[in-house]
């Protein structure tokens, strides 16, 4: 799943450099090398076991090990390697029991049963059931434990019952059809329940789980040792093999600096980069030793959202006026070398259930200027910018520069000069994180633009449902765009509830279809998530459900 | 008057001016410390945002209230501000530096693991960069007036150049085109060559100009010529000699260098994936970890006194002429 095939030229020249190294080597490939869009036939060769992997990670170095404390992107990375969940997603992208064995829902949709599979243990010899399922469910409500994205998904849970050891009844306050979804990410992993008893210090230096390895060490600053879990039992056969990882360990390092990064790549030092810059993997792309691994997070896509909640984007016709004034191909295409298709909606393309409206996004200066005409922003001063009512059309763009990667930060640069020719006054602010969230809880911005990972559709309910415009006791809110539309909101309760499969497809795209047509967001692109590697490291491919990389599969050939 | 009494006579001036200066430059190192705490507790305050946030995993959590409130009663926030204020005094003067709101541990500890690697880093640097300073002057004064504007466009350019820049290019040519060293910090010695090289570059080229200039005037002087007369060799007067008067303005402002190499180190600490002071700083200062910044910030300004005071001594020690003034 969210594999985009490498460009046609990669793909070529990668299997021109492995049919000469094949013919060097004095031998032919036993059978045609498979078609699938994987790099399979760059991959042939005997898995070997042993050797440590070291992964070079530029997202910023968890303060806790354990993603129920917190939950952020880069913990779900590390901890992918070590921690399992209940339902993850195939390579086709469909969800999947992994701890879980079955569910059954009851016909109210209020009583959800869970069924654990037997055989699988926690590396520290805690045998997996339904009291530990119940355990870290529990964990993560607790208050002490400070989860944020896991205490979400699991809102809904009233109470919890063991039945018996393979089974646990959840009581649910309203039904929830993205429940499943919920346990499939990383935040919501199953942790071992003895270990959750430590202190939250000790378990957030090493969190034990039912992973294909576990934390040997963490040196601050430095990197975490995972070691291999010689007992590991993967819960439902996949393609791959059985027992242990042919890895011995992974040493995870962290070299925030993006080009840094790509010299160890290059050098050898490391065999994987996350957060690879489109300037990189365009370097990349010209090498026969480094391989690209484009796995876009899913959840929402990348997008500017366009206040409605104050002058001038309550007017729709201003918000529509500057979306057509905004250039944003000719600019993603020069910026991203080409590693950034342009999105139109709302979702993620690795959302199955994402609804794009190309046609509603053209770059038009045109019937932009028509519009703003229109809604009386028809004269302009001296520098060029529209003004009404002795008030100059201007725009306040807050950017956080630790959430927005430099070609992103020149892209909104481009718009803003785009917009100008429109003009639009478009004031684009660099800040630090804590300053970014401050002049959105000041709600002092007309453009925002804020990544959001969540698996399956029910994100829309975060971003968009008027309940998300309340702000929560820390000042956050999730609804940028403060869209407020009863009609929307019973879209999205509606879709959030239904157990009827088809039913919510059709609620989740009419909800999609009414926030792009009301001109609430600007889709950029997928949440980037790049990978480069050496080629030396086979088998990389496998990812979880928010697309982090799982390298149970993969081994170092020498 | 016995001899003894003559002598204590003689120290007593001695010892007060020592003890005064001594008492002087500790008073002065207590203020700058309580300076930099000050500055440190009110000028993040005025960050927007709640530091309840910052300790509830960042200011995008969703936390609840009621664990806002609950971080908020354990780290003292709920206190008005003044005596919040006086009671980071109180514990900072007991050697108490508190919490670290991101990583949860005492930043003592956290210190204690980062500063060894940041003053290896720092110390080095400092000694590579006299090495350059002094090699260059030496070889400079030798070589006459062509070797003299080549050694000073050098020092110009490398003082100049930004610490970032250097790393970058650095990484490119010995670690991407030749290979000969890792571009990023490993525990191997081979990993600290490219930082403490990006590090005492910009520092050699500043001493360099300064400790050069000291030594051409030196070379002019009488006691110069004296030598000679005594028939010294040139070089002879340059290491016996000038390079003494050269070392001066260089120890002088080698304080001043080591509060700089700390600065350079929250650079050269990210670029090469360092562990150390500098990069726990900026990621400190991300997540608004007050007690954390307010540590490091201190044992930075507590190394800069120390290091004032000990670059005091040395120059009076190489200089007994400073002592009479």
């Amino acid at each position: 799943m969210n594999y985009v095939r490498p460009k046609a030229t990669r793909l070529f020249s990668a299997a021109a450099a492995v049919a000469a190294a094949l013919v060097l080597a004095g031998c032919a490939p036993a059978s045609p090398a498979p078609e699938s869009g994987s790099e399979a036939g760059s991959e042939a060769g005997t898995p070997v076991t042993g050797g440590t992997l070291v992964y070079a990670s530029g997202d910023a170095e968890p303060t806790c090990l354990d993603p129920h404390v917190g939950g952020n992107y880069p913990q779900a990375l590390v901890a992918s390697q070590y921690l399992e969940t209940l339902y993850t997603k195939d390579a086709s992208g469909q969800l999947i029991p992994w701890l879980a064995e079955d569910s059954t829902v009851s016909e109210d949709g209020l009583l959800r049963t869970l069924k654990i599979r037997e055989g699988i243990s926690f590396t520290d010899g805690t045998a997996l059931d339904a009291a530990a399922v119940k355990a870290n469910f529990e964990h993560l409500l607790d208050p002490e434990t400070a989860s944020s994205t896991g205490f979400l998904a699991l809102g809904k849970i009233a109470s919890m019952k063991v039945v018996n050891t393979t089974t646990l009844e959840l009581t649910l306050s309203t039904p929830d059809s993205s429940l499943l979804e919920s346990f499939s990410m990383p935040w919501v992993a199953i942790e071992s329940p003895t270990a959750l008893k430590r202190s939250q210090e000790d378990n957030c230096a090493a969190p034990v789980g039912t992973g294909p390895f576990k934390v040997e060490s963490w040196k601050k600053q430095d990197a975490v040792n995972l070691v291999r879990n010689a007992d590991y039992v993967q819960p439902v056969a996949t393609e791959g093999h059985d027992g242990a990882a042919y890895l011995d360990a992974i040493t995870w390092r962290f070299i925030p600096e993006a080009a840094t990064r790509y010299a160890a790549l290059q050098s050898g030092e490391v065999q994987i980069i996350d957060n690879a810059q489109p300037d990189t993997i365009a370097a990349a792309a010209k090498t026969q030793t480094i391989k690209h691994l484009d796995a876009p997070r899913p959840g929402a896509s990348n997008r500017i959202e366009l206040n409605s909640s104050k002058a001038p984007f309550n007017d729709a016709s201003v918000r529509e006026a500057f979306i057509h004034a905004v250039n944003v191909d000719a600019s993603i295409d020069s910026l991203f070398f080409g590693t950034a298709p342009r999105s139109y909606s709302p979702l993620s393309s690795a959302e199955p259930l994402a609804y794009s409206a190309e046609s509603l996004f053209a770059y038009d200066p045109a019937k932009a200027s028509e519009l703003l005409d229109a809604a009386g922003w028809s004269e302009r001063d001296a520098e060029g910018y529209r003004v009404k009512d002795g008030t100059r059309l201007t725009l306040t763009f807050p950017v956080s520069t630790s959430q927005s990667i430099p070609a992103e930060q020149s892209l909104f640069e481009q718009l803003q000069a785009t917009a100008k020719e429109s003009g639009f006054d478009v004031k684009i602010k660099l800040l630090d994180l804590s300053s970014w969230y401050g002049e959105l809880f000041k709600n002092d911005y007309n453009l925002v633009s804020a990544p959001y990972t969540k698996v399956g559709p029910s994100v829309l309910s975060v971003l968009f449902h008027s309940d998300s415009t309340i702000p929560a006791p820390s000042g956050y809110f999730a609804n940028l765009s403060q869209v407020k539309d009863p009609s929307l909101d019973a879209l999205l309760d509606t879709a959030g509830s239904t157990k009827d499969e088809a039913e919510r497809k059709d609620l989740y795209s009419q909800a999609q279809k009414k926030v792009l047509e009301g001109y609430y967001l600007l889709p950029l692109y997928d949440q980037q998530n790049h990978f480069l590697y050496s080629e030396k490291l086979r088998n990389v491919g496998a990812t979880t459900a928010v697309a982090t990389p799982t390298f149970f599969d993969s081994w170092l050939a020498n | 008057m016995s001899t003894s009494t003559i002598a204590r006579q003689r120290l007593a001036p001695i010892l007060g001016r020592t003890a005064r200066w001594v008492l002087g430059k500790l008073g002065g190192g207590i203020f700058v410390l309580w300076a930099v705490a000050t500055a440190i507790f009110f000028g993040i305050r005025m960050i927007p945002g709640d530091p309840a946030e910052a300790i509830m995993g960042g200011p995008g959590s969703q936390a609840s209230a009621e664990a806002l409130a609950a971080a908020r009663a354990e780290y003292g926030l709920d206190q008005p501000l003044y005596v919040q204020y006086f009671s980071q005094l109180w514990r900072l003067a007991t050697g108490d530096m508190g919490t670290s709101y991101s990583l949860k541990t005492p930043v003592a500890e956290v210190l204690g693991e980062l500063i060894p690697p940041t003053l290896v880093l720092a110390v080095l640097a400092l000694v590579v960069a006299w090495a350059l300073a002094l090699v260059l002057a030496v070889i400079s004064t030798r070589s006459g007036a062509v070797g003299t504007a080549i050694a000073s466009g050098l020092e110009i350019v490398s003082a100049a150049v930004p610490h970032f820049w250097l790393a970058s290019v650095l990484i490119m040519l010995f670690a991407t085109a030749l290979g000969w060293l890792p571009p990023v910090s490993t525990s191997t010695p081979a990993g600290l060559v490219l930082p403490v090289i990006t590090l005492a570059l910009p520092l050699a080229g500043f001493l360099g100009q300064v400790m050069r200039d000291t030594m051409a005037r030196a070379q002019r002087s009488a006691f110069a010529l004296s030598a000679r007369a005594r028939g010294e060799s040139e070089i002879g007067v340059l290491l016996r000699h000038s390079l003494r008067h050269a070392a001066l303005p260089g120890i002088a402002l080698s304080g001043w260098a080591f509060g700089s190499l700390l600065s350079g180190a929250v650079v050269v600490e990210s670029i090469f994936a360092r562990p150390g002071l500098g990069r726990s700083l900026l990621s400190a200062v991300t997540a608004r970890d007050i007690p954390l910044v307010t540590g490091v910030a201190l044992i930075s300004a507590a190394a800069y006194v120390v290091i004032m005071a000990l670059s005091d001594i040395a120059e009076r020690l190489a200089d007994p002429r400073i002592q009479a003034s």
